[in-house]
Formats: C-alpha cells, sequence, structure tokens
C-alpha cells in the first residue's frame, strides 16, 4: 500500500486548541505508542492533573508541561485511509514567529483553528496572513470548542460569516470550515450526533478529501541550482539539485549568472548514469565548456533561460532579531546562491492583523514586522517570482545566528540599470 | 500502528532529501565529519555519505568507544570501515574509563563522560566544524524537535528553547562563532524506514539485531544499559514484518531513557547526541 504523503500545519490563536486536536487525531488513530500513553498517564498522576490531556503527549518539554505553552514545534505522523499526514504543530505566541516559520515553510497546507467561544482572534489573522505570505494555498478551518457553546449552529454560523471575508481578501475562496470539539473527539473523525445540524463531513474526512500533496512541477520548465563541483578520479562532477523540470543527458544548458554554456555529457547517481533526473533529485552531472562553474549558479535550456536580475521585489517576514532600515545590506540566500543585497526601498509595512497596508515608504521596518521591500543585488543574481518557480523565489535573511528574516519574490527586474520601480 | 507506504519510489525520495543535505553540509563546512555508532540507523547514514560523494567519503567517520561496547560491535566496525574505505576516528575517554566511571554508579556521569566528554575532546583536538550525526524524530520525543541544521556552542550546549529558524530546503550556516553544527540527514525517516532501506540496499547490520534465543535488540546501546526485546525474527525481512505490526517503542529496552523523566532531554542539552 502506498500512501501519499501530506505536511499538514496546524495554525490558530494561542489557546483556541491546536495541540488538544493535534493530540486528538493522533491518539484517534492509534498513532500513539501504549507506551507513551502510558507514560503520560503517570506524569499527570504525579502532577496531581485530572483527565488525560492530549496536548501533553506533544508538549514533552519540562517548561512546556508547567507552563502549557507549545515551545517548538514537533512533526508527528498519523495516516488515513488516503494520505500520510505529517502534522507539524505551530506554538501561536508573538515570540514563537519563527518556529512557526520553520514548520509553516514545510507545510502543502494548512489547519486554522478557531475557537468557537472566543471567535477571531489577532493570531487567527495573523497566521493565516503568514502562511499565505508563505506560499501556502489550501487551507482547512476547524472551529474548535463548540462543546464550550453547546454545539449551537448560530455560534458556528457567525464564526464562518465572520471569517470567509478575511480569508477571501487572502486569497482563500471557501475553504472547508468544519464544527469540531478536540477535547471530546466530536467530529473530528467521525460525524457526531451532537452536530445534527451539521451535514458536512467530520474533519478528518474533510482533509482527506480537500487536501492533496504539492506535486513536484515535472512539466515546468527546467531549473535546477548547483550545490557543489567535485573532482572524483580526474574528472569534474557538477553536483545541482533540480528544482523544476527534467534535466536530460544530451542536452545543452546555460549556467547563470556566469553565462557559461554547456553539453550535458553524462547524469550520474552513485553506481550509475542515469538519462534523465526530475524535481527533488540530487545529481551529478559531467559537462563540457565549463571553467567558472560553482555553488550557486542555476542550470536551465537556452529555450527558457533562467532569468539574471539586479533588483526585485519581495514581501518580507521579519522575525524577533533584526529591524531594517533603507540602504541597509543583508545577505539573502536563496536556492544555493547567497547574496549581498542593498534595500534600496522599503516599500510598504503592512499591519499583518488587520491586512493592511500600515505605511508606505517607511524608512524603517521594525523586527516582527512584515513588508515589501525592493531590494538592489550587489552583484547580478539568477533569481525568479515565486509564483513561477517558487523554489527559486523563496529566501531568507541570514543573520549572525542563523535566518533573521524569510519572504517570496513578487516581481524581479532587470540586469542593468532598471529604472521602471 | 498502521502500515507505512513500503514502496521503492517513498524510500528514494527519503534518500534523495537526505543525499541534498549531506552534500550542502559539505559545501558549506570546512572541516566536517559523520558519527558512526555501527547501529542501523549511522551505518544507513555513512551509506547515504558515500552515496551522496560518490563512493569515497572525504571526511572522517568518528566511532565513540565507550569500552563497554558489545564485542560484536568492534568487529562489525573494522570489518566494515575496510569495505568501505572509511577514514575511522575512534573517540574514548581514557581518563575516565580508568578512574572507573560505569554505569553502574552513576548512568548519567557515564554517558556524560564516556560519550559527550570522548567527543568534545576529540572535536577540541581536530577542530571539526560540522557532525553528521543519524537521529530521527521518531526515536524519541525529545528528539522530534531537531532541526536538520543543529547548532551547538563551545559549552555543546543545545539551545532549544531559541533554536534558528529553518525554512524549506534553505539550511544555514551561521556568520557568529559557534562551536559545530549537528546535521540531521535523517531526521525525517522512521524506524521501519531505516529496515526497509538497509532491506532494499542490502546493508550490512550488527548481528546483534537479529534474534537468539528468543530475543534481539532492537536498539543497540552500551552492553550494560541495553536490553533486548523478546523476538524471533532473525533476517532483515523478518525484522521489518515485525516492525509493521509492532506496538513496542524502539528504545524500550534503553534505561537512560526510562530512568529519570527528562534525562534524555538534559543529555541533549548538555551535548549528547
Amino acid at each position: 500500500m502506498s500512501l501519499s504523503k501530506v505536511n499538514l500545519v496546524i495554525i490558530g490563536h494561542k489557546d483556541h486548541g491546536k495541540s488538544t486536536l493535534i493530540g486528538r487525531l493522533l491518539y484517534d488513530s492509534n498513532a500513539i505508542p501504549e507506551q507513551k500513553l502510558q507514560e503520560v498517564e503517570a506524569e499527570l498522576k504525579k502532577a496531581g492533573d485530572e483527565g488525560f490531556r492530549f496536548a501533553f503527549l506533544l508538549d514533552t518539554f519540562e517548561e512546556e508541561r508547567r507552563g502549557g505553552l507549545t515551545i517548538d514545534i514537533m512533526q508527528t505522523p498519523f495516516h488515513t485511509q488516503k494520505h500520510l499526514y505529517t502534522i507539524i504543530d505551530c506554538p501561536g505566541h508573538r515570540e514563537f514567529i519563527k518556529k512557526m516559520f520553520t514548520g509553516a515553510s514545510q507545510a502543502d497546507a494548512a489547519v486554522l483553528v478557531v475557537s468557537a467561544k472566543e471567535g477571531i482572534q489577532d493570531q487567527t489573522k495573523q497566521h493565516a496572513f503568514l502562511i499565505r505570505t508563505l506560499g501556502i494555498q489550501q487551507l482547512v478551518v476547524a472551529v474548535n470548542k463548540m462543546d464550550d457553546s453547546n454545539y449551537q449552529e448560530a455560534k458556528f454560523k457567525q464564526i464562518c460569516q465572520d471569517l470567509q471575508p478575511i480569508l477571501r481578501s487572502l486569497g482563500y475562496t471557501n475553504p472547508p470550515v468544519v464544527p469540531l470539539s478536540a477535547l471530546n473527539g466530536e467530529n473530528v473523525f467521525k460525524q457526531s450526533r451532537k452536530m445534527p445540524w451539521y451535514k458536512g463531513s467530520s474533519f478528518v474526512e474533510t482533509v482527506d478529501e480537500k487536501v492533496t500533496p504539492i506535486l513536484p512541477s515535472v512539466d515546468k520548465p527546467l531549473r535546477a541550482c548547483v550545490q557543489d563541483v567535485y573532482e572524483i578520479e580526474g574528472k569534474r562532477i557538477v553536483v545541482c539539485k533540480i528544482l523544476s523540470g527534467i534535466l536530460k543527458e544530451g542536452k545543452i544548458v546555460n549556467l547563470d549568472p556566469s553565462g557559461e554554456k554547456g553539453l550535458v555529457k553524462k547524469i550520474q547517481m552513485f553506481g550509475k548514469d542515469i538519462e534523465k533526473a526530475g524535481p527533488g533529485d540530487s545529481v551529478g552531472l559531467i559537462v563540457n565548456n565549463l571553467e567558472k562553474v560553482r555553488r550557486g549558479e542555476v542550470i536551465s535550456y537556452p529555450e527558457n533561460r533562467a532569468k539574471v536580475a539586479r533588483s526585485f521585489v519581495a514581501e518580507i517576514i521579519l522575525f524577533s532579531d533584526i529591524d531594517v532600515r533603507n540602504n541597509d545590506t543583508l545577505i539573502v540566500r536563496h536556492a544555493t546562491s547567497e547574496n549581498k543585497c542593498r534595500v534600496e526601498k522599503i516599500l510598504e509595512k503592512i499591519d499583518p492583523v488587520n491586512l493592511t497596508v500600515a505605511a508606505e515608504f517607511p524608512q524603517v521596518l521594525e523586527r516582527g514586522g512584515v513588508g515589501k521591500l525592493l531590494f538592489q543585488s550587489v552583484e547580478p543574481i539568477c533569481i525568479e517570482a515565486y509564483s513561477e518557480f517558487p523554489e527559486l523565489g523563496r529566501l531568507v535573511v541570514e543573520g549572525r545566528k542563523g535566518p533573521v528574516a524569510a519572504g517570496i519574490v513578487l516581481q524581479i527586474g532587470k540586469e542593468k540599470g532598471d529604472q521602471t520601480w | 500502528m498502521a502500515i507505512q507506504s513500503t514502496n521503492a519510489a517513498y524510500l528514494e525520495e527519503l534518500e534523495k532529501k537526505s543525499i541534498a543535505i549531506i552534500r550542502e553540509a559539505n559545501a558549506q563546512f570546512e572541516n566536517p565529519a559523520a558519527l558512526w555508532s555501527t547501529g542501523k540507523d549511522s551505518t544507513a547514514t555513512i551509506w547515504l555519505c558515500k552515496k551522496a560523494f560518490f563512493g569515497k567519503i572525504p571526511f572522517p567517520v568518528i566511532h565513540i568507544d565507550t569500552g563497554c561496547k558489545f564485542p560484536e560491535i568492534y568487529d562489525f566496525r573494522d570489518k566494515l570501515a575496510n569495505e568501505w574505505n572509511l577514514n575511522l576516528l575512534v573517540a574514548k575517554n581514557e581518563e575516565a574509563m580508568n578512574k572507573g566511571v560505569s554505569p553502574h554508579k552513576d548512568r548519567f556521569e557515564c554517558c556524560t563522560l564516556l560519550k559527550t566528554q570522548a567527543l568534545k575532546d576529540l572535536l577540541e583536538k581536530k577542530k571539526f566544524d560540522a557532525l553528521i550525526l543519524a537521529i530521527r524524530r521518531d526515536e524519541h520525543g525529545i528528539r522530534a524537535k531537531e532541526r536538520y541544521y543543529s547548532p551547538r556552542d563551545d559549552n555543546f550546549k543545545w539551545n532549544y528553547e531559541d533554536q534558528p529558524a529553518e525554512m524549506w530546503d534553505l539550511y544555514i550556516k551561521p556568520s557568529e562563532d559557534f562551536s559545530h553544527m549537528r546535521i540531521h540527514p535523517i531526521l525525517h525517516w522512521t524506524e521501519l524506514n531505516v529496515w526497509q532501506y538497509v532491506q532494499k540496499e542490502k546493508l550490512p547490520v550488527n548481528p546483534l539485531y537479529f534474534a537468539n534465543n528468543g530475543k534481539r535488540y532492537r536498539s543497540l546501546g552500551c552492553q550494560p544499559c541495553t536490553v533486548p526485546i523478546p523476538s524471533y525474527a532473525k533476517t532483515i525481512d523478518e525484522i521489518v514484518q515485525e516492525l509493521e505490526t509492532s506496538k513496542i517503542p524502539e528504545r524500550a529496552g534503553r534505561a537512560q531513557d526510562k530512568e529519570k523523566a527528562y534525562m534524555m532531554q538534559k543529555l541533549r542539552s548538555l551535548g549528547y547526541m
């Protein structure tokens, strides 16, 4: 039996029940080993806790258990008949944005958990906006804690009404919305008798039906990025990762931004030569005529050549480490390429809660902020709009300890002296 | 436990990602090395390294010898190191061993001195800036929080409260000084996946994994602290089958996990694997 893999990120406001929902999904699908359940029960008895709290299964850190918070993400798998799901639990507090992004960046789809009792809160909107900014297109909404609202239809309808315009403005038109109680297991796996007014499928049935794994971009133009160059037994092997399209033996390829061109004589994996490689493949190439090839170069075919630019506009989310000002020089990493880029202009500061433009042409974008920035790259770079080539259009800004910002490219400019911004 | 997908295409997907990560690490760091316990996970990881570099791993492979290892481990290690042409380095905390440090006195101290300290000493000497390890998320709740690239400071501490973000497939080497980066290429593999891969690639495994008198070792620690589980699986195929239906967690026989509730977490934060 072969199940397709789907990565789900669970988002939503603090205490709306994300961890409880995950715990319920794992528990009811028998994904948790018996010993682990006993361990948690024993711990709870020691702590004097009444009742079994599913969220505890995921909070394996001491501090988390004491504080009731979810500090970091965890990737926990469970199966349905249709898919093998990896669930990424995301912390719902402001300070933990970068941990949330790490999780969300691996997701095929997002589940937005909203408490029926509290309704739409700041992080409900903020998280939806942030995952949209990360390019996630599939969304399912879980209206949780229906038990607290006596399973009333009116409550559910109100939330649906409030949510739809917000999600629509983000580009999520008519996402499925499912009422449930994660704590009591109502309408999670099976339809609930407590909500006879709800005629839709259970939460898991809905996810199974509506969410599909993101398929590799086989039909798109070729883009591959060079990871390294090895010298093995006198031969030079260009090690690269295919990002989109198909690379075939015997074809001529361009390398940019160096501008070199060569013939792919061999495509190699350990122990064998292959005729072609597709998205996700990491292969070694023997290509003639190359002098300058190095890590960071992008490989494409002449008929749809990778673009080389000097400037680009990107929507950036700053983590908590740095502010960004006009004229700052940042180190931008995308694919296998690292480049010094100057902030030519901060075009917009965006309010992630109200989803409006908070300021035009501000001087500074503060830490934790979201904005549209025009970058000028010191050297020509090979970069693409996220909408066309996600793998080449998503980037991070490197800081002292790791990434300090992440974003996606909206538009790219030309190589030389583009004045059209 | 429901059956996971077992087809070769799925394992190839897992493998591709791991190989790409190993190549990234080698490209970005000056002086990498890989840890090898001779267990199935690290043997599979060393094999992935061999594949990544088309046969010859360009950096050292480190075995941490606590002196309490099963004799079968030493035989297996030496034979395979020779066959795979590995640049093998053995790390040993002889000083602590001579002082009589032992798990019978204090298991936590023993792990810390004979494993963690031995590694620290070797790192100090050789100045490795990246270490490839075979840990997986599904092994233990604490490890599930790990990233593919995980920095360690000079005290080998893992700052799990404030880990750097890791976005998409963009693995970053920090510009600030750090002791070394832990690289975890098989983080996304499950125990079953590793055995399926061993089966598919026909990798050699330590005979301790196979049943003997109704027992076998599911996880290989040091001899005094590892307990076998009841099993009749005598071949890799039988192990794969057994795992597809088992509910007992892999590390059920490992004493250090049971002993204190958060010992694993404490050990990791101090630089244990």
